[in-house]
């Protein structure tokens, strides 16, 4: 079984109580099913009784949990209670186990086709996933801050990276797609490409070394690619509140051009605060630290389709947080994390995209 | 009344207690009962390593407020079935466990900060939030609770109140039962009550200090006012390697004889100097013991409490000094040592001795406990620090460690091996003086030493326990009760 290869990881998580408190998902149902210790007590128990993998409650509970990797990035060890969690959806799909609407979705997904359809060649190209076109200010600005700074770029639309199957558990499928989606990139003789959503990001990043897929192009997100244009920015950003991205931080060792950014942009933050973790001050930041997952579910990609409840909950989360709702502005690298806030909340929400084109 | 899930009875409570506190908030799906039958003691570890059955609760539920506790303890008090209270399930002594099934009754959905009263310093909280939380939201604005323990990031408020746990800076900022202003508490028959709002007075015996530590037999506290503080100016460290253990409890004893102020104190045995201290902070420090203490507040006093201090350490005891890097580094990773890769873990048998006693006694209880593990159990490793330090002694942290090897497969044979040590170091700690815990609390783990330890008064906790919870609702079979 695929969570055979965890078995270290479930025995050192399955015990421990010191990530409890960023559980987001448990923050918010209060169960402790929807933590990562109790999640790998019963995983072990899987591995010592393989039939427990088809109860029907284990599964609930392997698929209710946001993959927001903040307990790995936060243990001192990073022990991989995550991975473990996305071996037991992959033994889950691999045994026909999947639960409907997992199935539904997957079946959605791959019925449309991999490869990205890119305007034309180009040497820069800026991928517009489903989540970033439902953002046309996304693209508005983003398309702003490459004319002022005299880029020109081809847009990929469509395609799929192959991550929400890949966390959903359709592994071989996931490597096919992303494949596909590379292929099609390669095909526009990109050098570069742009993306706004992490997870997209952390696919051509991570899961194409994880696949062994060569992906020539260099990818970017799009916080590092506006940096890089040394643009100068006339208005400043004024008082705001970053969310971290899943993704950038806890999938990408804390990437730093999120912050670079908004301290090009004259960010200012009210409040800085250390945490036990990192030791450092950590600027413009949101709620009391910068520990807990605020993205409503960004690591599970499609955390919003198979669990609206859990990721209106959070998203309320998040609003409880805010200290003055009619003034604060949140910032997200993630267009999925605006999506599910606007939706679910009345909190002002701009992705780091739009905040930048609107300092110009 | 034990429910049988196939009898219309569990359908019956099912539904009232859906009504008490919402559908969505019962649970009573595998993963729900198996996520409650699973906390930090040993034996219920163990036993699910070996893929045992653990006891479950039938139900789990999980009121938002003291008004739905109420309703679920009388609907408990109706059909006659247990209620076990249960907060973060970071407990080491199995209090929490729902041993004869019924409704575990979760207490995080009540985790909202109520006020923080800036004029007195305060902050008035329900008990279900996550100490990690509470502490991040007054940080927030400028303060800290002081209670800072390894288990601070899964613990509730509610958990430490009910058995009376200590943070790391206990020695200036003390205990929770010191942190502790007021409480609201839905007693046993659903009664909710609140004590008097200042811990000072002359109005009669102090029911805070009753329902503290009685780890859910009495009651749940549903709502608690904490002292809070403003976070220190300066936080300072220090620590020496003293040549034997003696010499290093000496120096320790007489920084708190001389009645600085230091927050924190802690003394490693030259065993676990020698392993755990190496591990953690990845130094050779060499052999000996290692003490290390710390002073926080306003700079110039934190400089002049040092310098006395430092005296001591230096001049009397001839301690050798590790410098200020030497105290920050256990500062620094005063929570590594509970991460999984430095803590021990299965299948390993282990367990912490806690046993707290005054100056006069604290050497003779760890040599008796040292002595009697080594004799009866010559396969267990014994090895201690001493936290928690305060004017008149202090807590001995003893461990006891069997290696894999040494662990019977069979898990009956296991748990037997397991309590026999239990047995053995507890009675030899009660013998010379010791007291049977300082943070832990007692739950199922102790229970049984309760009548050893409090003698002929025990009958007095049980007239209490028996008048408050006539029906023994209310966690039964924990605390000896």
């Amino acid at each position: 079984m695929n969570i055979d290869k965890f078995e270290e990881d479930i025995k050192k998580c399955r015990f421990c109580f010191m990530c409890r408190h960023l559980s987001a998902v448990g923050n918010v149902t209060f169960r402790e099913a929807d933590t990562p210790r109790i999640r790998s007590s019963m995983i072990w128990g899987v591995m010592l009784d393989k039939s427990k993998l088809s109860n029907a409650d284990f599964i609930d509970t392997i698929y209710s949990c946001d993959m927001s990797a903040a307990c790995r990035f936060h243990c001192v060890n990073h022990w991989d209670e995550n991975g473990a969690v996305l071996a037991a959806r992959r033994d889950i799909v691999e045994a026909g186990l999947a639960p409907k609407d997992v199935s539904k979705l997957s079946k959605k997904i791959l019925s449309s086709p991999a490869a990205a359809s890119v305007s034309g060649p180009s040497d820069i190209v800026y991928y517009a996933d489903a989540d970033t076109m439902a953002l046309p200010g996304e693209m508005e600005a983003f398309d702003k801050i490459a004319k002022k700074s005299k880029i020109k770029y081809a847009t990929a639309t469509g395609g799929d990276c192959g991550k929400a199957l890949k966390v959903m558990g359709y592994w071989q499928q996931a490597k096919e797609r992303l494949g596909e989606f590379v292929d099609s990139l390669t095909a526009a003789k990109a050098k570069t490409v742009v993306v706004s959503s992490p997870y997209v990001y952390d696919a051509l990043v991570n899961d194409t070394a994880e696949f062994g897929i060569k992906l020539s192009a260099k990818p970017m997100h799009v916080s590092e690619f506006i940096l890089a244009q040394k643009l100068k920015f006339p208005r400043a950003a004024g008082e705001v509140y970053y969310l971290e991205s899943d993704y950038l931080k806890n999938y990408n060792s804390n990437l730093k051009f999120p912050r670079q950014l908004l301290s090009r942009l004259k960010a200012s933050s009210p409040a800085e605060f250390t945490t036990d973790i990192l030791d450092e001050e950590i600027p413009y930041m949101f709620g009391t630290n910068n520990e807990e997952s605020y993205t409503c579910g960004e690591g599970a990609v499609v955390f919003a389709q198979l669990r609206p409840q859990i990721v209106k909950k959070m998203a309320k989360y998040v609003e409880a947080r805010v200290g003055n709702p009619k003034a604060d502005v949140l910032i997200t690298a993630s267009p999925y994390t605006k999506i599910q806030l606007s939706k679910n909340t009345k909190v002002k929400v701009l992705t780091l995209t739009e905040l930048a084109a609107g300092c110009l | 009344m034990f429910v049988s899930k196939d009898s219309y009875m569990f359908e019956m409570i099912r539904t009232e207690l859906a009504d008490a506190v919402g559908s969505e908030y019962v649970g009573t799906g595998d993963s729900d009962k198996f996520g409650h039958s699973i906390d930090y003691y040993w034996i219920p570890e163990m036993w699910h390593d070996r893929g045992m059955p653990t006891p479950k609760p039938d139900f789990v539920v999980h009121p938002g407020s003291a008004e739905e506790v109420a309703k679920v303890v009388k609907i408990a008090n109706q059909y006659k079935i247990p209620v076990v209270t249960w907060g973060g399930g970071s407990g080491s002594q199995g209090g929490a466990l729902p041993i004869a099934g019924g409704i575990i009754l979760d207490t995080k959905r009540m985790n909202k900060i109520l006020d923080i009263d800036e004029q007195s310093l305060t902050v008035t909280a329900e008990t279900g939030i996550i100490a990690r939380h509470l502490e991040w939201a007054v940080n927030k604005k400028g303060y800290s609770t002081m209670h800072l323990p390894a288990s601070i990031s899964c613990a509730t408020i509610g958990g430490f109140l009910a058995h009376r746990g200590t943070g790391v800076l206990s020695t200036k900022w003390g205990k929770i039962e010191d942190m502790v202003m007021s409480l609201e508490v839905v007693t046993p028959t659903g009664e909710i009550i609140k004590t008097l709002p200042v811990p000072r007075h002359a109005s009669g015996p102090d029911l805070t200090m009753m329902f503290l530590g009685s780890e859910g037999t009495l009651g749940v506290i549903t709502k608690v006012t904490l002292k809070i503080h403003p976070k220190p100016a300066a936080r300072e460290f220090r620590a020496y390697l003293f040549k034997d253990f003696h010499t290093a409890m000496s120096a320790g004893a007489d920084l708190m004889r001389s009645r600085l102020e230091p927050c924190a104190v802690r003394l490693y045995d030259e065993t676990e100097t020698l392993t755990h201290v190496k591990k953690v902070f990845g130094i050779d420090i060499g052999s000996g013991a290692y003490l290390v203490f710390g002073f926080d507040g306003e700079k110039d006093i934190v400089e002049l409490q040092m310098k006395h201090a430092r005296k001591i350490m230096e001049e009397k005891y001839n301690g050798t000094d590790l410098g200020s890097k030497g105290g920050d580094l256990w500062w620094k990773n005063k929570y590594k040592f509970f991460y999984p890769g430095f803590m021990f873990h299965l299948p390993q048998a282990f367990g912490t001795l806690d046993t707290v006693a005054d100056f006069a006694h604290i050497e003779k209880v760890y040599w008796a406990m040292k002595k009697a593990v080594n004799e009866k159990f010559p396969k267990a490793r014994f090895i201690g620090h001493f936290s928690h330090w305060y004017q008149w002694g202090c807590m001995l942290y003893a461990r006891f460690i069997f290696e894999g090897k040494d662990v019977p497969e069979d898990p009956r044979q296991a748990a037997a091996l397991y309590n026999a040590v239990w047995d053995v170091a507890i009675r030899e700690a009660i013998k010379n003086g010791g007291v049977i815990n300082e943070h832990h609390g007692v739950g199922l783990k102790l229970g049984r030493y309760m009548k050893d330890l409090y003698a002929n008064s025990f009958p007095i906790l049980e007239g209490i326990k028996k008048t408050l919870d006539p029906n023994n609702i209310m966690n039964p079979g924990k605390m000896g009760l």
